[in-house]
């Protein structure tokens, strides 16, 4: 694992200010810390010669006051790196997974971790370990270049040592890696057990196994104690090791200047300055270490997420809404200028698609085209109604073949209802104002209903608001879609839900839609299909291959 | 029964040692400056190498001793927090059993349990955050007080001072931390709730386009976080920096004393000015500790608001009876989830004669999962009876029955049954200790989990969960199925059991379950209408 990677500059523009702001506030900290040093010498001269104290005293309270308003400055920045960080990179990648649709096959419950634990490690890694790790490259470079000044010989020792400090923290992670691993390994299966059998609560309650598991968790977090605790034992002495070769280290520059003071052949001040930088040069550099264990989740996840920024930027998925149709094929095709019929149009190329992680495809060789006007797409269940809709909303990426339309809005099975107000809900993708939401909501029938609502169109629904039927919800998410700018309309089942009345005034809505956009419509129900001017019947690509009908109706095309 | 500890920072005898041994580790770096600007400023005068040698001594002695001290310290800190999360972690267990599943809330159960795990984590690190930081601070403080009085008293006050003006500068920054973490916590809470929306429903939102509309919320909401972290660290910062302030001023303080002085000799007063300076390195660590204390207040906050709720269930003092027949009967049963909220179940009649198949449908709110819940005696009616046995032969109640009996003869089946990290063979067998390989695999193949397990590489030994085999949403889903079968249990409850599986999977899983439940009663609660065809009756509940 890298502790920085440029990476995330180029791929996060955003980020760079704050953290340049962090680096910025980190040199001249380093700078500070330095000069204290000299300060601190002169006033502590002055007192043992019995000099006056005059500016020495001056420039070191100045410094201290000016360290103050650094640190204030530091603790703010790195604050607000952390969260700007962690914010960016969470906005991204949501926003990168709602553009792709379903065309990745991750688990939800993995990325959703990765977009809440993991930007939450991210805070303490720009927070806490990029501040150390601009100390550890600023400080020991400027105390060694004064005490090059100073004293060189201190100056010598100094660059001599201080090499050693990374290579003992190597050497010792070498020989006790494996012993480290393996017990890291334990300790997170111990450490891991409880947060199981408490996830598992509900299910052991379920089965009344849960008094059971009292024992075990004493138990296993005896044995986490225990492994804890030889684990430290060695990481302690690592670090326990390294401060001792600091000290050691310093010691020696003591015992050069100590030497050379008793002989007269070295002023009193430059000792002293000598004494007072040389730990400078080698506490950043520890520090680096001590932080890295909090921040190694953060640069994992960060390395996670600019993976996934990756791959999902290789995906097509920004397409003009009513505007030139874009392709989204494994092949590139020509450039076309869209004439007008083409607006509304959807071009299903001899496209095949496969399932993540399924053997055989469950579409193959799929050809149709649709116009403005409504295509009514039937099928048995499992035959993929479902998934050629996707195709064509761009959610889905084929295998081979080409899908050619503008942005489409799909209403899905269960349309997306987010907690909040209906007229919220009802805006979302559209923007459009209360005159056009009733009037959306009277075609679907629902106007008496939201109307006798307590608080009409303000009314909360979703998960802990005012609860809805399915049909209400399919309704809901018609009448989103009468609303949509979009010029090709997909309706998964849109009146599966609904009672006949209900269905039938969805119907009319629907084939009055049909007359600005292209709709294309999967539905079991035969009314529906009278309102159409083509039919599309699919059959199983496992059953028929290739023998799906496509039957213009009533002479339309 | 006592409630679990959930007090932060209590300082226990292991602790007070590690914190004593802690500032011994601080003391000698104090020690290891000051002494070393003696030695400096002593050689300087070209004295007798004699008169230095003790100094040396000392460096050397100081310089060794507070790596070692800190070495010790920390790892007493460690077991010693450790033991008490041990013990802690058992006493927060005991305490959740009872206000499972009912108390959980009906959504995210799953991350408001982890949020447990993190709180107590959090409350035992304090221990290791705070109470040993701040022991090892007082006596470092207190030594190079006593020390520097010993000196010159002037000089002692000003190190005194010093600690004071610390310490009060870290009392305010636990306040200014501690006000704003409620709105912290509700802050982030608000972008992860819409970062799971867009995760869990990205094909929906994407479907019609409103992923712009949800960024533009979720920027709002991350704004908002991002002011509340701002505002924390502000005090944190101001903290941080006045510190360093107070330490500059001291040392102004203790130079201007000893200035013109001739109470002291040139290296005494050397080592007296770098006192407030040396000690600064001991102190800096309470503005830290301050901010893991307000921290882990605000965890011991949430987790007493879960940990305080009363039960759902109050524990009936009948006896257990053999069963007579598993035939359930409900006569004008009224539930509500606690005092103070509506009614969610309205008096309902309802009989399960054994192979009953019903399907619950309805609105949110209309009392589907409350139904499901008085059934599995996860929460006990307002008003009415619940009895069980079969038409002819004696009805007994079950409210009045043990808990373990009248949960024993019911299975639940929700939407994310939990997979242990652990074997598929342990994954199935607490649902029926008895089990061998035969009823497991039975199990397996009636919940349509057959091809999977032979398709597996170690069979019943393959590891499943965290650190194992990944399962898709439809396998696990089957597993929960499979639990409910091989328990061989009467009554299976399905609380939306199909609800993230895709509607060909999602009818697959329910004619499975079916085909194998002849004389089993299922009921089963979803929203959706695919896989209700099996379903012999349906009861539709409108709230």
């Amino acid at each position: 694992m890298r502790p920085f990677d440029p990476a995330l500059l180029r791929a996060v523009p955003e980020v760079r200010r704050p953290l340049a702001v962090l680096g910025a506030v980190g040199i001249a900290q380093g700078a500070t810390t330095i000069a204290t040093a000299f300060a601190l010498t002169g006033v502590v001269v002055a007192l043992a010669t019995d000099a006056p104290l005059g500016a020495a005293l001056g420039w070191l309270v100045l410094l201290f006051v000016v360290r103050g308003l650094l640190t204030t400055i530091g603790e703010y920045a790195a604050a607000r790196a952390g969260a700007d960080v962690s914010t960016a990179l969470r906005r991204r990648l949501l926003g990168a997974w709602t553009r792709a649709g379903r065309a990745t096959t991750d688990d939800p419950a993995a990325r959703l971790t990765l977009a809440t634990a993991g930007c939450t490690s991210i805070e303490p890694y720009a927070a806490r370990f990029l501040p150390a790790l601009v100390a550890a490259a600023v400080v020991p470079a400027g105390a060694v270049l004064a005490l090059l000044f100073v004293d060189w010989a201190s100056a010598l020792v100094v660059v001599l040592t201080l090499p050693l400090l990374p290579l003992f923290a190597a050497l010792i992670g070498r020989t006790t890696a494996e012993e480290t691993q393996r017990r890291w390994r334990s300790l997170a299966d111990l450490s891991g057990h409880f947060l199981d059998v408490v996830r598992g609560l509900p299910t052991l309650v379920n089965y009344g196994r849960a008094e059971r598991q009292l024992d075990g968790i004493r138990q296993v977090s005896d044995r986490h104690r225990l492994t804890t605790v030889r684990t430290l034992r060695l990481a302690f002495l690592s670090t326990g090791a390294l401060e001792l070769l600091a000290t050691i280290s310093v010691a020696i520059v003591a015992v050069l200047c100590g030497v050379r003071l008793a002989h007269g052949s070295m002023p009193l001040d430059s000792a002293l300055l000598a004494i007072l930088l040389a730990p400078e040069a080698y506490w950043p550099i520890r520090r680096v270490g001590q932080e890295f264990h909090s921040a190694a989740d953060g640069a994992t996840a960060i390395a996670a997420i600019l993976g996934e920024l990756g791959e999902l930027g290789t995906i097509p998925i920004d397409r003009k809404p009513g505007g030139a149709p874009t392709c989204n094929s494994p092949t590139s095709s020509p450039a076309t200028n869209p004439t007008t019929a083409q607006l509304a149009r959807v071009a299903v190329d001899a496209v095949t698609y496969t399932y993540p992680g399924a053997a055989e495809p469950v579409i193959r060789d799929l050809s149709l085209v649709a116009d403005a006007g409504l295509t009514v797409l039937t099928g048995a269940s499992g035959v993929g109604k479902t998934t050629v809709v996707e195709l064509i909303a761009g959610l889905r990426q084929p295998d081979t073949g080409r899908v050619t339309a503008p942005r489409c809005h799909l209403v899905t099975q269960r349309p997306f209802l987010p907690t909040g107000t209906l007229r919220a809900c009802l805006a979302l993708g559209n923007g459009a104002g209360p005159d056009a939401q009733w009037a959306a909501l009277r075609q679907v029938g629902l106007d008496g209903f939201v109307a006798a609502l307590p608080n009409g169109l303000d009314t909360v629904v979703g998960d802990d608001g005012f609860g809805l039927s399915a049909g209400q919800g399919a309704r809901i998410g018609l009448a989103r879609a009468l609303l949509a700018p979009e010029t090709v309309i997909l309706l998964d089942e849109p009146t599966a839900h609904l009672d006949d009345a209900s269905a039938e005034l969805a119907h009319s809505a629907i084939s009055l839609l049909a007359q600005r956009a292209c709709v294309i419509a999967i539905t079991h129900r035969h009314e529906l299909l009278d309102h159409a001017q083509h039919h599309v019947h699919l059959t199983g690509a496992a059953l028929g291959g290739r023998g799906r009908g496509i039957r213009p109706k009533g002479g339309a095309r | 029964m006592t409630g679990p500890d959930l007090s932060t920072g209590r300082l226990t005898r292991p602790l007070l040692l590690a914190g004593i041994i802690g500032g011994l580790a601080l003391a000698s770096g104090v020690a290891l400056t000051v002494t070393s600007g003696w030695l400096i400023v002593k050689a300087s005068e070209m004295p007798v190498i004699l008169t230095l040698m003790t100094a040396i001594v000392g460096v050397r002695a100081f310089g060794m001793a507070r790596p070692a001290f800190r070495y010790w310290e920390r790892l007493r800190t460690h077991d010693a927090a450790l033991a008490d999360l041990a013990r802690r972690r058992v006493q927060t267990y005991a305490a959740l059993i009872p206000l499972t599943p009912a108390r959980l809330g009906q959504r995210g159960r799953a991350d408001l349990l982890t949020g447990v795990v993190d709180d107590l984590d959090d409350i035992v690190g304090a221990q290791i955050r705070v109470t040993v930081p701040a022991v090892s601070t007082l006596v470092a403080w207190g030594i190079t007080s006593a020390v520097t009085t010993a000196f010159d008293a002037r000089v002692g006050l000003v190190v005194i001072a010093l600690g004071l003006a610390v310490l009060a500068i870290s009392l305010v920054a636990v306040r200014v931390e501690t006000r704003g973490q409620v709105e912290l916590g509700d802050a982030r809470a608000d972008v992860t709730r819409i970062a799971d929306t867009l995760t869990a429903q990205a094909g929906e939102i994407a479907a019609i386009g409103a992923g712009p509309d949800l960024i533009a919320e979720l920027d709002v909401r991350q704004a908002n976080w991002r002011a509340l972290v701002l505002r924390q660290a502000r005090g944190r910062a101001l903290a941080a920096g006045a510190i360093l302030v107070a330490v500059g001023g001291a040392v102004a303080i203790v130079a201007l004393l000893l200035e013109g002085s001739t109470r002291h000799t040139p290296a005494v007063n050397a080592m007296l000015v770098l006192a407030p300076v040396a000690v600064a390195d001991a102190l800096t660590p309470l503005a830290e500790a301050a901010r893991a204390l307000a921290r882990s207040r605000g965890s011991a906050r949430r987790l007493a608001r879960v940990l305080s709720q009363v039960p759902a269930v109050a524990e009936p003092s009948g006896v257990a009876s053999p069963d007579t027949g598993q035939g359930l009967e409900l006569r004008g049963i009224s539930a509500r989830w606690s005092p103070e909220r509506p009614v969610a179940l309205r008096p309902l009649d309802l009989d399960l004669p054994p192979g009953t198949h019903l399907a619950v449908s309805g609105p949110n709110g209309c009392g589907k999962s409350t139904l499901l819940a008085v059934l599995a005696r996860h929460l006990d009616p307002e008003a009415g009876t619940y009895r069980v046995g079969n038409d002819g032969v004696g009805r007994r109640d079950v409210l009045s029955e043990p808990l373990p009996a009248a949960r024993g003869r019911i299975a639940i089946v929700d939407d994310t049954p939990h997979v242990f990290a652990s074997t598929l063979r342990e994954n199935l067998r607490f649902a029926r200790d008895d089990a061998d390989d035969t009823d497991l695999i039975a199990a397996l193949e009636a919940a349509g989990l057959g091809t999977w397990v032979t398709g597996l590489p170690d069979g019943l030994e393959t590891r499943l969960g965290v650190g194992g085999r990944g399962i898709s949403g439809g396998e696990r889903a089957r597993l929960g199925l499979a639990r409910a079968l091989l328990s061989e249990r009467p009554v299976i409850l399905l609380d939306e059991p199909v609800a993230h599986l895709d509607s060909a999977t999602a009818r697959a899983v329910i004619a499975d379950l079916v085909a194998s439940s002849p004389d089993r009663t299922l009921v089963m609660v979803s929203h959706r209408e695919d896989g209700r065809d099996g379903f012999a009756r349906t009861l539709r509940l409108t709230g």
